[in-house]
């Protein structure tokens, strides 16, 4: 293990580690344009410049690995001198745009300015070399005069995508990115472009122009979309998020996440939401509150007994899926979740770079909480058979599948717990208002078994409420009352019940989740799937 | 400070003295303020009150020759506003050298402090302040001013330009910070080299 001093801390580095991550490990910065932790080194910006001792020259810490012993300072005179001199350099041609850069405020040459540069240019405004600005490459905006060239977005779609589709054109001061003849990305990951470009050169299309970035609040989330479960923050302002951006795990997701993920806070304000519960009389919707709603299902749900089905989604996180489960439990009844197979598909791999064929966040939870128990098709049948007196559902799922809706027609009273307004809601006899993934706290499982936390950003709309905290009402009225007011208490209750997530609760899960350990019967019949 | 006991000795003379003296003060001012032209009231609103030329009244939306406005909706004046009465929503310009401006730009006029941040703040000189100091409306709705209206200000020459940016300072204050730091700690005066 070499051991080396940054200034003037020493810091112990698995051997093959570079300067400026072991400065990290220390919570040393270095100053740095090109270097990107998940990406190859490529050492063209120089920022990165340190002191070594016992080195003639200044040397990249980007590039250079840490030996026994090894003394480095990054804010000797020397190197704080290099750091502003190269800054100069990379502003020599920048143009003075901040105000309409959308990447002010979290922008890695503002930034250093302020920390290393406050030079004034020795530039005119008129003198700067002109370059494309504004050129649309469809998700992504690109601006040459912006870019310092550090070939992060060209690094990114030769290792990461393998599309190649940035390359760097001219020579000189002229040089600048394109991709051929302006042809627009097209691969599902455009969005970690505008993320790894360190400068505002590449902007998303989705976010310009629509916030500046220091309005905005981050909290730690997890990406709804599919099976991987890519660690996310929500970037909201005002209790409506405005973008999500990953958050970096090295065993997830490293930086990245895909544009369909990206685009999954848009469901969030909808004017669609469901906001407030609703029966079904003979004259058609009648709105009511959510308590009273709760005492008609608890009610019906004490009159079915074991002819009671439940039907729990994917989409639902664990504690949801926890409290629901204790309700099938209590009320007798069948209970499932695998409204189009959806345990197939969590580890199929839809591209190879994160996205999969499940776009269910929590499959892996549904199965590890042991929710596929009566076969979606035997509720149906038993629907069909009218064997089933009152069907809750967790989520709309079931009421979508043309194959079901015979047999729900037959069921007495269809309670369904939903986030959006949509057609197939028609078809139940209660409607209670769920909140969404970044309106609660909990915890996803990905396909890897990693639990992982989801946190809340902003309160739920009007009176939706957590799917739990739905069940739990139930549970009170039918005399079983749940012994959780939280989500941290709900998986407590969950981690003494479930023996796979024993020891767990949200303060050991940290951030980036904590891996389950693999049931052999399950990854080889999953893998084989596959 | 402890507090002490100050003996104050006063010279009163008895007798109608005093008041006469009094009498006269009053009388002086009198005349001064009705033929004198001394008077404080002014005869508003026929008459305006003098304000400095660094007045700050209600804001004015500068424009370009084109009559666009020059706000490049960079939201500085929205950020360093301590009253939050600044609303911006950002457009996309043609002009690539210019790319943004403001689609709506709104000032609610009662929540604002007129303390002049946002003028400071700007970076394109876009937004002034006039010397106009009368606000009017029938509604908490007509207080909010929009774009348009923060524009057409400008043709309102009867109180003239207020607080605008002119020839102070414009190193901004953590700027100043930063360079103070660095002189501080690394003994480095940023700046071109002397020759």
């Amino acid at each position: 293990m070499p051991k080396c001093t940054i200034d003037g801390r020493e810091v112990d580095v698995p051997p093959g580690t570079t300067v400026i991550q072991a400065g990290l490990m220390v919570g040393i910065e270095i100053p740095h344009f090109c270097w990107h932790p998940d990406l190859p080194v490529d050492g063209n910006c120089r920022m990165c410049l340190v002191e070594i001792e016992k080195m003639p020259k200044l040397q990249i810490a980007c590039n250079t690995m840490v030996t026994d012993g090894m003394v480095v300072r990054t804010t000797s005179e020397k190197a704080v001198q290099a750091h502003r001199t190269t800054l100069e350099f990379l502003l020599v041609n920048h143009p003075i745009d901040c105000p309409v850069c959308d990447q002010a405020g979290e922008c890695y040459l503002q930034d250093q300015y302020m920390e290393h540069g406050l030079h004034d240019s020795k530039v005119q405004p008129e003198e700067k070399v002109r370059k494309r600005k504004v050129v649309d490459l469809g998700p992504i905006m690109l601006d040459a005069e912006r870019c310092v060239l550090c070939s992060r977005c060209i690094r990114f779609e030769a290792e990461v995508t393998r599309t190649n589709s940035f390359e760097f054109v001219n020579r000189g001061d002229q040089t600048q990115i394109s991709t051929f003849e302006n042809r627009p990305i097209m691969h599902n990951y455009a969005g970690n472009l505008a993320d790894v470009c360190p400068v505002g050169a590449l902007l998303s299309h989705d976010f310009r122009f629509k916030m500046r970035v220091w309005f905005l609040e981050a909290t730690d989330s997890v990406c709804p979309g599919c099976s991987t479960g890519c660690n996310i923050f929500i970037d909201h302002r005002d209790g409506e998020a405005q973008r999500l951006r990953p958050r970096r795990n090295v065993e997830v997701n490293k930086s990245w996440m895909c544009d369909i993920g990206r685009k999954e806070y848009k469901e969030i304000a909808l004017d669609t939401r469901v906001t407030a519960a609703r029966v079904r009389s003979p004259s058609g919707w009648e709105g009511t509150s959510n308590p009273t709603a709760l005492d008609t299902l608890a009610e019906r749900l004490q009159e079915a007994g074991a002819a009671s089905a439940f039907v729990a989604t994917p989409q639902a996180t664990n504690e949801d899926l926890f409290a629901f489960r204790t309700l099938a439990e209590r009320a007798g009844g069948m209970l499932d979740f695998r409204v189009g197979d959806p345990q197939d598909r969590v580890r199929v791999r839809e591209d190879g770079v994160l996205l999969r064929a499940d776009r269910n966040p929590n499959t892996q939870g549904c199965l590890d909480l042991g929710l596929g128990r009566s076969g979606v098709s035997e509720i149906v049948k038993a629907c069909a058979a009218g064997k089933v007196k009152a069907l809750l559902l967790q989520g709309p799922e079931l009421l979508r599948r043309p194959e079901a809706l015979e047999a729900i027609a037959k069921v007495p009273l269809v309670a369904v717990m939903a986030a959006h307004e949509e057609p197939s809601l028609d078809r139940a006899h209660l409607v209670l208002p769920a909140a969404m993934w970044a309106e609660v706290d909990g915890t996803f499982t990905n396909y890897q078994r990693r639990v992982q936390r989801i946190r809340r950003a902003f309160p739920a709309p009007d009176s939706a409420a957590p799917r739990w905290a739905l069940a739990a009402g139930a549970l009170k009225r039918l005399g079983a009352p749940f012994a959780a007011t939280s989500a941290r208490e709900v998986f407590a209750l969950l981690a003494r019940a479930v023996p796979d997530y024993a020891g767990l609760d949200f303060r050991s899960l940290g951030t980036g989740g904590r891996a389950l350990p693999e049931r052999p019967d399950q990854a080889a019949t999953q893998e084989a799937r596959a | 400070m402890a507090a002490r006991v100050v003996t104050v000795d006063r010279d009163t003379k008895p007798g109608i003295y005093p008041v006469l003296i009094g009498m006269a003060i009053t009388f002086k001012n009198m005349f001064k303020t009705m033929f004198g032209g001394a008077a404080a009231t002014i005869q508003f609103p026929e008459e305006k009150r003098k304000t400095s030329g660094r007045y700050r009244g209600i804001h004015i939306l500068t424009q370009r020759l084109d009559g666009t406005p020059k706000c490049v909706a960079c939201y500085m004046c929205a950020t360093a506003c301590p009253a939050e009465c600044i609303y911006i929503e950002a457009g996309e310009r043609p002009e690539a050298t210019i790319e943004k401006y403001p689609t709506r730009f709104e000032i609610d006029l009662l929540r604002c402090v007129y303390c002049g941040f946002c003028v400071d703040a700007c970076p394109e000189e876009a937004i002034f302040m006039s010397r106009e100091n009368d606000l009017v409306g029938t509604s908490r709705a007509e207080m909010i001013i929009d774009r348009d209206r923060l524009m057409e200000r400008a043709k309102l020459v009867e109180y003239g330009p207020g607080y605008r940016p002119t020839d102070h300072d414009v190193r901004r204050p953590v700027r100043i910070a930063a360079l103070e730091r660095l002189k501080h700690e690394h003994g480095i005066v940023p700046g071109p080299p002397s020759r």
